[in-house]
């Protein structure tokens, strides 16, 4: 086995278009696990941690640009207050030791359906920033995944960045697993209202072959909501909803639960985030 | 030497033996390295039911580092069969239990090969160039699809999957009616049928074990609970004398009865270390523990409970089937025995009737795991008392409080046949019940049920008995249990002033090296620093029957007791010979002899120094002050206690929290109170974890689909609430320390005390049972299936 450890993000890009093949590794807590089940044996790993700017996150024009190597514990110590969305998500992310090491970067590299920073990065209409020898690009989430545990990047593309707006407006995170912590979410909902766009942005987990915004239900409520006058939701608006969300899901029977359960536990959660989020935005005005 | 003011027995006493175990610097088995020596790496059967049609294992052993090689071929003329000491009926059906397979392959993960070599990595590594052919035979799963006619077999030359059958009948014992009667002349009569799911004792410490050769025994470090029995069963096994074999359990990182085994690992790497003449090691990665390693419960119970309408308990039939797995391993089939004198817990009834039917199957053996048959029986009898109470639309604490034993009926002689010497249930009951604030919470549940709350409020209880200290040696011969249930202590006055306890328990985890220096700091007034304990090596503890079943302390215990009784004897003959007075004029308060009614006084450790030097000792006393002893009770102690917990359930997502946990527990007098909490905290813990959280699947092809921790969930503190514990001190009156066992109580009590707490919740919409574990799919589909109001 090969083993690069570029310092500079232009060598990291260039061993990358030398070796399509070759695994990215962050903070490892994907990769390392698929190396001991012996899963794959890469031939040529890269080794992104010593990559400063990966580590790195500011503004641009208003938008937070945060490097794909930023672990778990830093989005939730230094962007809580901006992101609470992916905040949320990412204090249900493993223990505290892999929220040390594992990043957004990595759960976007992996692509799984059941990655807890999906939703909220949907729902906050967050984009990817991926790079190679060729230049940069800039993905939109909802554009990004494009199968089971597969992504829109070229072989020779490597993630730098997302790009997400601070939040405008009140966002929420479910998920239900079966054990509070060290747990892979048998389904997942990420929701953000977006008051300056009279938007509401969804994103379902572990539900479809893909992380994926919940377009129909997000059409529906931007059309019930009044932002300006806002009174209590009725309880048939936040239920349609709920039906509306898991009715864009294909979920699966898989030994985490069936597609019965799915489908339903994802209406309750985006009925309920919802009504939480509606009463937060009415408290906060 | 001064006697300490307060009495060592009954303090909250830090364990001595944390700062090395919690930090790791002591004496793990794979943290020992001998020199020249190699490792082992096991290739396991991927297929759960298969023929070994072919193994070439010539690539591999050119492999670098590469040693040996070896299949079960090579083993079969020395390895034996691995023992079963519990042949339950004299027409049990026991399968040759190879340690590695020969020709057939009867449950994924059983060892088919394995290779030596100078790294533990180049060992892994030559595990893939083993080429293997297996010829797939139907797997054997389902334990009533097992038995059926016409059924696949596990073992073709056995002729059935039936392992035994063993019944007690109340009629027949004479200990009470039949069981057909009492049912017959009931007024209500309530059955149901659950399933102990298959559970892994899942011990932090991976098994390890480490065979040197070098000299003239044989030396075999095993992460082991038993290496006493470890040591007759290899010899047994493998034809060694036992006098050339040395086992020895280092500091070993828990059990749970998981660790009550002769393992195939650990016969293997003896018969290698054996074969090369140099050390072997081997360590079990995460994975293999968890398919491999034995696993517990897995029953399926039906139970018929017979009443009067006013609640009087008529009689309690239970019909088991136990699922073995593909072979008997040390008590497997001894296990669900186990419960049999437990279902009728602490009830009286006219009759009882049970019938266990062992079955075998493609999947892993299972045998002991915490509690072992007691957990079962438990979670039985308080599951079907809380659904015969809603039969009746008594309140459940009610209904129990009228049938059980009251604490002015002890001794008592259950329908089961076993005399319970103490206890006094109302009392733990009564304090259990204030502690947790039962009607405030009877009214909150009622409050949320009235306005349909998604979230509904449950409560649980579990108000359970066991039977533990394993022991008396009559029972357990009268039972067909192969060896015997005594303890041994030694106990050994140094010249200097310190003493070293040896004794036959073997800890591993439990705090016996604080509570045994408590117990004999209090017999002979010396400090409680001065005492060292020594354990767990056959050449220093000689003899001994190990630790599993609550037994360590009330059979352990007790030997310590008398060893230190035979100690004061000796002495007293001694320092009556220093003071030049009569025997009996000498006085002893810890630590001190005196001449009744003088201030002439010696010390005991002056005494201690006479004896050992031996210049002049009275006709007739030997030298040194050592003693030793064995004890063998004449019954079993019976812990009780009353768990209450509070459930919330969403209605919703079928996600349950736990609100709050109460328990008053009565395990006699607490040596340690301490450990006391350490052990019911997590016993229950343990015991949650089975109502909520873990469970082994295997999927139809016989694969363990819950290999990893990630699958196999064991809970974290996350996701438990804060227990409330204390206790009641009834003490046990078949021994004189008044212990009973605490190890396995709380797993006992706490799995029926939460899924009575979600039914509980559930009950109003039609629910009466969840299947364990009751994760929030299974609770929502309960709740569908019960036709939501
Ligand atoms: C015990 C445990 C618990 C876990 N719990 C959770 C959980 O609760 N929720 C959850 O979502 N996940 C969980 N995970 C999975 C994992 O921690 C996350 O997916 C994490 O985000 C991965 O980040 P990482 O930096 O460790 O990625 P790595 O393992 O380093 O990489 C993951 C993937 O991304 C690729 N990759 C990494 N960096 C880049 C890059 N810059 N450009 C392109 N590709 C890249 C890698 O090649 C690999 O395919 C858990 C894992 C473990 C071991």
């Amino acid at each position: 086995m090969e083993f690069h450890k570029p310092r500079t993000w232009p060598e990291a890009l260039a061993i990358k278009a030398e070796h399509p093949d070759a695994t990215p590794i962050a903070g490892g807590t994907d990769v390392m696990v698929e190396l001991n089940f012996d899963v794959h044996r890469p031939d040529v790993l890269i080794d992104l941690t010593e990559i400063a700017e990966l580590r790195e996150w500011f503004t641009v024009d208003g938008r937070y640009r945060v490097g794909s190597g930023v672990p778990y514990a830093r989005i939730i110590d230094e962007l809580g207050a901006t992101l609470p969305g992916l905040a949320m998500a990412s204090r249900t992310v493993g223990s505290p030791q892999i929220r040390n090491r594992g990043t957004v970067g990595g759960n976007l590299g992996a692509a799984s359906p059941a990655g807890d920073a999906h939703p909220p990065l949907l729902a906050a209409g967050a984009e990817i920033e991926v790079a190679s020898v060729r230049g940069t690009r800039l993905i939109p989430a909802d554009e990004f995944y494009t199968g089971v545990k597969r992504n829109a990047m070229e072989p020779d593309e490597l993630i730098a960045a997302f790009h997400i707006s601070p939040a405008d407006g009140p966002q929420q995170f479910a998920k239900i697993g079966t054990r509070n912590a060290m747990v892979i979410a048998v389904c997942s909902f990420g929701l953000a209202l977006h008051p300056s766009t009279r938007t509401v942005g969804t994103g379902v987990g572990s539900a479809a072959p893909t992380p994926r915004r919940a377009a129909d239900a997000e059409a529906f409520i931007a059309g019930e909501l009044d932002w300006d006058s806002p009174l209590p939701l009725r309880d048939s608006v936040k239920r349609r909803f709920g039906e509306l969300v898991a009715q864009s899901a294909s979920p699966i029977d898989d030994v985490r639960g069936t597609a019965g359960y799915r489908q339903h536990a994802l209406s309750v959660m985006a009925r309920r985030t919802l009504g939480w989020a509606w009463d937060e935005y009415r408290r906060n005005r | 030497m001064t006697s300490t003011a307060e009495p060592e027995v009954g303090r909250a006493r830090l364990r001595k033996e944390d700062a090395r175990l919690i930090t790791g610097r002591t004496r793990w088995t794979d943290n020992m390295v001998l020199p020249g020596m190699l490792h082992m790496a096991l290739l396991r059967s991927p297929m759960a039911h298969a023929r070994i049609t072919k193994i070439d294992t010539t690539a591999a052993r050119e492999m670098p580092g590469v040693i040996a090689v070896v299949t079960g071929q090579d083993l079969a003329e020395e390895q034996g069969s691995l023992p079963c000491a519990w042949p339950i009926t004299e027409d049990m059906k026991a399968p040759d239990a190879p340690a590695m397979a020969v020709e057939q392959v009867n449950f994924a993960g059983e060892a088919v090969a394995a290779v030596i070599a100078r790294s533990k990595a180049e060992a892994d590594d030559a595990l893939e160039s083993i080429d293997i052919d297996y010829d797939e035979l139907p797997v054997v799963l389902d334990m009533a699809a097992a038995i059926a006619d016409g059924a696949d077999l596990v073992h073709e030359n056995l002729g059935t999957n039936r392992c035994a059958t063993w019944v007690y009948d109340s009629a027949e014992a004479g200990s009470g009616g039949a069981i057909d009667d009492a049912i017959a002349g009931a007024e209500v009569v309530v059955e149901r049928t659950y399933r102990q799911q298959r559970l892994i004792p899942a011990f932090m410490e991976p098994r390890s074990m480490l065979v040197d050769p070098t000299g003239d025994q044989i030396t075999m470090w095993s992460a082991t609970q038993i290496p006493h029995i470890l040591r007759w069963m290899t010899a047994a096994v493998t034809g060694v004398p036992e006098s050339k074999i040395r086992v020895i359990a280092p500091d070993v990182g828990g059990g749970f009865g998981g660790k009550l085994q002769v393992t195939p690992e650990e016969i293997i790497t003896f018969l290698m270390a054996k074969r090369l003449g140099k050390p072997v090691k081997y360590t079990e990665s995460r994975s293999e523990s968890l398919a491999s390693a034995h696993h517990g419960r897995d029953q399926i119970q039906k139970l018929t409970l017979a009443a009067d309408r006013d609640g009087t308990l008529r009689g309690l039939k239970v019909e088991l089937l136990a699922d073995m797995g593909a072979y008997l391993r040390l008590v497997s089939p001894g296990v669900p025995i186990l419960g049999a004198f437990m279902f009728n817990a602490i009830y009286k009834m006219d009759a009882y009737k049970f019938v266990c039917t062992n079955v075998f199957t493609n999947k892993t053996p299972t045998d002991a795991y915490r509690g072992a048959g007691r957990p079962e029986a438990t979670f039985g009898i308080e599951r079907m008392m809380d659904e015969l109470a809603a039969e009746l639309s008594m309140d459940p604490m009610e209904l129990r409080r009228k049938n059980w034993i009251t604490h002015d009926e002890f001794p008592f002689t259950t329908v089961a046949g076993l005399t319970y010497d103490s206890g006094d249930y109302e009392s733990a009951t009564d304090k259990a019940m204030e502690t947790f604030g039962y009607d405030a919470l009877r009214a909150e549940q009622q409050e949320r049920r009235d306005r349909n709350d998604a979230i509904q409020l449950g409560i649980g209880i579990s108000t359970y008995t066991e039977m533990c200290g394993l022991a008396p040696s009559r029972v357990l011969g009268a039972l067909r249990y192969a060896a015997g249930g005594w303890e041994h202590a030694a106990i050994r006055m140094l010249p200097t002033g310190k003493v070293e306890l040896v004794t036959g328990t073997s800890p591993h985890g439990q705090g016996h090296e604080t509570a045994w220096s408590q117990i004999v700091a209090d017999q002979l007034g010396v400090p409680f620093e001065d005492v060292e304990v020594l354990h767990g090596d056959t050449q220093s503890s000689v003899r001994g029957m190990d630790s599993y079943g609550s037994r360590s302390l009330a059979v352990g215990g007790t030997a310590i007791v008398l060893a230190a009784q035979r100690v004061l004897a000796k002495a007293r003959k001694v320092a009556a010979h220093m003071m030049e007075c009569a025997e009996d004029d000498v006085d002893f308060t810890p630590g001190t002899f005196s001449v009744k009614g003088t201030d002439r006084g010696v010390a005991l450790a002056d005494v201690v120094v006479h004896a050992h030097v031996a210049h002049d000792l009275p006709d007739g006393v030997e030298a040194t002050l050592d003693s030793d002893a064995t004890f063998d009770p004449e019954n079993f102690s019976f812990p009780h206690g009353t768990h209450l917990c509070a459930a919330e359930v969403d209605t919703e997502t079928g996600r349950v929290r736990l609100r709050s946990y109460v328990c008053v527990d009565d395990v006699g007098k607490a040596v340690n109170p301490m450990i006391v909490e350490g052990q019911v905290h997590g016993g229950i813990a343990q015991g949650v974890a089975q109502a909520l959280f873990e469970e082994a699947v295997h999927d139809e092809s016989g694969t363990l689909t819950t290999g990893t921790l990630a699958d196999y969930l064991v809970p974290s503190a996350a996701d438990l609430p804060s227990f409330d514990t204390s206790r009641t001190e009834t003490p046990a009156t078949t021994n004189p320390l008044g212990v009973k066992g605490v190890g396995e109580a709380g797993t006992i009590a706490s799995t029926p005390a939460v899924v009575n707490a979600i039914v509980d919740a559930l009950r109003h919409r039609g629910v009466n049972d969840v299947e364990m574990p009751c994760t929030p799919m299974r609770v929502w589909s309960a709740i569908q299936a019960g036709g939501a109001r």
